[in-house]
């Protein structure tokens, strides 16, 4: 819920009056403070069994001060008058000896607002019974899968961002989030791995019944036995969407970001309003959206955070920069600087878009190398299946893939019509053609 | 370093039960210069305490920051922890004992090493490097050099009777460049510098620094007019690094025991033949071949006193590394291998120092002995999973040809299942080097030391067809 400015924790504000004035008093020209009060509640699985219930309190604070375009900056967590003033202190210091940057400020005077989603409360007892549910129906519906661990938290915070230009914004945020690994074993074999994760503001759903996590549970049962091919071919790649999100990271980072656009390696820092993905390609930044409570209302560089379309129909609408990135480079700031991400879905049913496919791979998990600069990307395709005329057929291992970041965003043929979502993403299959499958 | 108002603590209120208390500060510095703007300049401090107790097998842990000498708020953070617990134990009734009593001991480490740098020096000897490499290798398309300091300070009582006070620093300087291949691709090295130890101790002067950065620039423009490598299984060289990772990654992992409770491919294989009989694999607990090792660990957050763990012997599957649940569930004794990140974090079964020991073969006899494969130099991320099968990423490496190097190869990954290709290990060589640079993630990150010698394997490489 979007609201005019109010802080809820009086504490938040005294810390961040105090940081402002402190700021001032040692000489420095601009500065700026975050400050939150978090706490975590966690029922925890592991070794097989409900093991733990864990409580974290914590204050953070993180400020930075400018000295003539010269920046220094400090993490705390303490609110005490005593540690922010040695805080400051340090910062100075670390600015006196730096050299100036004209890129360095703080976020520009905007409308002071305030957010907040969630209850602030965690209800342990359904925290409990829901890790409970998920074991008794994961014992049912799926009696290969063995949990080794999982993890139900509960997070509660209350941010505040105040700078010397007058800027406060804060948000109050609860949520539960879901995280696990696991994998499948029979007979003394085992599967690969896997994972998902969660967010949402209710416990007590039932997760086992979701599509999402019914889909990957019953893939890794059938992962159990797998078969390696010899040689490699160009084949289609399907990726799924718990998948696609690790793909997404790796194309901000390496295309779209500040550290990608500042340091000039880019291949598309000047490629903004061109064609440089498949129509099919449509992706976009969320600050709000009903099915994703995981979207943060504020982005780190101390401005509300807007929805934001990245990509539309493959032609680069944005990149991806904090103010700093912007004020480097000469483009404008983005409205989202690394929210929750949307993949437009498409025409095609899920059926069809594997039915099209005469020789490739449905990759379910990808574990590779950080990509080169250029985008050049290659690792082993996890929890993956052979497909061939049109079906998916055996669970295969040690698999890889190569290619090219950019040249398979260029290479999109098909995006299903049917989208999963997490809580922080929502993102459909996406098939790409002509990328080179390495078998044993 | 911290004060010690836990004693006061323990002195006045004691013990109910089984329980660990922990003050904890890792305290952090960051410089990061990009293409000569310094981008990041920040120093930070987390601190906190955290109390864990255990009640019929059922864990309860509660965290807070403001460590100081109020004894009534470290009393509200142990009285959450057993509120948790009680909480748990109504609703699973496990009804365990409580673990072995551990013996009483008191030890203070690594405090030497405790020496504060100031944010100036760091900004100093990222200045200097950065200014070299603009001056001698102007044709680079961008360069980035950071500095990062972490200094890992805990204090430690338990209801044993153990109280350890430890102070683990590492301080690391990256070095990344970036120039064009002929077909105007970005092509990028880097290069991890320092380890274990304080900054000024490891850093002494930029100047010692300079060879090295003429040595990266070399392999990058050799890299930059270097090949892909063909895909398939090929016979590699994997270099001190590159072994380090693969004890670490590939081996590592699979025998945590939690990760063999679960269903790992450690499990089944215990005792039996999982590697050449060239390999052998320790988890180290502090000191290796008569020096500390990269990440030492005396005694862990559970309060064990810390040994080194033995986990391949001549390439048997002899040992799993354990927390004290672990072990006394598998009959096995705990080495000291549960240790946590941050104040607000509890012990994991995590890996210290994962080492495979040395050979007797020299390197440049092992690149004599290929006919058609490759030397792989450097290494960068990795992963692993239940089944033994790993990847890791390679920046850097050479073709070998008739036994001799040839071109530079570009970024690639390997990736195989542990134990078959520990089987192909047929040398090993006779140095052993550590990386201590990167944090290994398993619910919490946390630094981990890696070592080996050079090994020579057959292992898939992801090249290009």
């Amino acid at each position: 819920m979007k609201q005019a400015f109010e802080v809820k924790d009086k504490a938040l504000l005294e810390a961040a009056d105090l940081i402002l004035d402190e700021i001032k008093a040692v000489g420095a020209d601009e500065g700026e403070a975050w400050i939150s009060r978090e706490a975590l509640t966690e029922v925890y699985y592991e070794l097989g069994k409900v093991s733990m219930v864990r409580s974290v309190f914590t204050d953070n604070v993180r400020l930075k001060l400018l000295s003539a375009k010269r920046k220094g900056s400090t993490t705390l967590n303490s609110f005490a008058p005593e540690d922010i003033r040695l805080a400051v202190q340090e910062a100075w210091q670390a600015a006196q000896a730096a050299a100036p940057d004209e890129a360095e400020g703080v976020a520009e005077p905007q409308e002071n607002l305030s957010f907040s989603s969630g209850k602030e409360k965690p209800d342990l007892d359904a925290m409990y019974e829901q890790l409970d549910q998920i074991l008794r129906d994961s014992k049912k519906d799926f009696p290969k899968i063995s949990f080794d661990s999982i993890g139900i938290e509960h997070h509660y915070a209350e941010s505040l961002y105040a700078n010397s230009k007058g800027v406060r914004l804060s948000e109050r945020k609860a949520y539960y989030q879901l995280t696990n690994m696991f994998m499948a074993r029979e007979d003394g074999k085992t599967s690969s791995f896997n994972y998902f994760a969660t967010v949402y503001e209710d416990p007590t759903g039932r997760v086992c019944e979701e599509p999402r996590v019914r889909r990957l549970l019953d893939e890794s049962q059938r992962q159990i036995v797998t078969e390696q091919f010899p040689g490699s071919f160009e084949g289609d790649l399907v990726i799924t969407p718990g998948c696609l999100t690790d793909i997404l990271y790796y194309v901000a980072d390496t295309y779209l970001e500040d550290g990608a656009m500042i340091s000039g390696t880019s291949p598309w820092k000047d490629r903004l309003g061109e064609q440089v993905a498949s129509p099919l390609v449509n992706m976009e930044l969320v600050a709000e959206h009903p099915q994703l409570p995981g979207a943060s209302r504020l982005c780190s560089d101390g401005y509300a955070a807007e929805n934001m379309t990245v990509i539309e129909q493959g032609v680069l609408k944005n990149f991806i920069l904090s103010r700093y990135g912007a004020a480097r480079t000469g483009f404008s700031r983005s409205g989202n600087y690394g929210g929750a991400t949307i993949f437009g879905s498409g025409e095609t049913p899920l059926e069809e878009l594997i039915a099209g496919v005469q020789k490739g791979i449905l990759m379910g998990r990808f574990s590779g190398g950080s990509p080169s600069p250029a985008g050049d990307l290659s690792g082993v395709a996890k929890n993956s299946f052979l497909i061939e005329n049109g079906k998916v057929t055996k669970a295969l291992s040690e698999v890889m893939i190569s290619g090219n970041l950019a040249d398979m965003l260029r290479d999109v043929v098909a995006v299903s019509r049917e989208r999963e979502c997490s809580g922080y993403w929502l993102l459909p299959w996406v098939r790409v053609r002509g990328v080179t499958i390495s078998g044993k | 370093m911290l004060q010690d108002f836990l004693r006061d603590y323990v002195n006045r209120y004691g013990f109910n039960g089984y329980t660990e208390l922990r003050a904890q500060q890792n305290r952090s510095r960051g410089v990061t210069m990009l293409n000569g703007s310094l981008t990041s300049n920040t120093s930070g401090t987390s601190r906190g305490l955290s109390a864990r107790v255990v009640k019929g097998g059922a864990y309860g842990f509660a965290s807070a920051t403001g460590y100081g000498e109020d004894l009534d708020a470290i009393a509200r953070v142990v009285q959450t922890a057993s509120r948790n617990a009680a909480f748990l134990d109504s609703r699973v009734q496990r009804g365990k004992p409580d673990f072995p009593a551990n013996a009483p001991l008191n030890r203070k480490d690594g405090f030497e090493q405790d020496v504060p740098v100031e944010q100036g020096y760091l900004l100093g000897i990222v200045d200097e490097i950065d200014a070299y490499i603009a001056e001698r290798f102007p044709k680079l398309l961008s360069r980035r050099v950071f500095a990062r300091v972490l200094d890992m300070e805990k204090l430690l009582y338990t209801s044993d009777g153990v109280v350890s006070h430890s102070f683990v620093p590492r301080s690391n300087v990256y070095v990344f460049m970036t120039t064009q291949d002929k077909d105007g691709q970005p092509v990028e090295l880097y290069k991890v510098l320092g380890g274990y130890g304080n900054f000024l101790n490891n850093f002494p002067n930029a100047e010692a620094l300079f060879g090295k950065l003429e040595k990266q620039y070399e392999q990058l423009i050799l890299k930059a007019d270097g090949v892909y490598a063909k895909p398939g299984i090929q016979t590699v060289i994997l270099d001190s690094d590159l072994a380090g990772i693969l004890a670490h990654e590939a081996v590592g992992h699979t025998v945590e025991a939690d990760f063999v409770e679960t269903g790992s491919v450690g499990g089944p294989m215990f005792g039996k033949q999982v590697a050449s009989e060239k390999v052998s694999l320790v988890d180290i607990a502090h000191t290796a071949f008569g020096k500390l090792a990269p990440v030492p660990v005396f005694v862990d957050d559970e309060g064990t006193l810390a040994r080194d763990q033995m986990l391949i012997e001549n390439g048997i599957l002899t040992g799993y590394m354990h927390n004290k649940e672990s072990a006394l569930k598998f009959g096995h004794l705990p080495n000291g291998n549960a240790r946590a990140y941050d104040f607000f974090d509890e012990p994991l079964i995590r890996m210290r120092n994962t080492c495979i020991l040395p050979g007797s073969d020299k390197l440049e006899d092992m690149i004599a002995s290929v006919e058609d494969g490759y030397y792989f130099t450097d290494m960068n991320n990795g992963q692993a999973d239940s089944t033994g099968e790993f990847m890791f990423g390679v920046p850097m490496g050479f073709e070998i040809k008739n036994g001799k190097l040839g071109r530079a190869v570009k970024d690639t990954t390997v990736s195989g299942v542990a134990f078959e290709v520990l089987k192909t290990a047929e040398m090993v060589s006779d140095t052993v080097t550590w990386t201590n640079s990167g944090m290994c993630g398993k619910k919490q990150m946390i630094p981990v030391g890696m070592g080996g010698p050079a090994i020579k394997v057959q292992i898939n490489v992801g090249g290009r067809a």
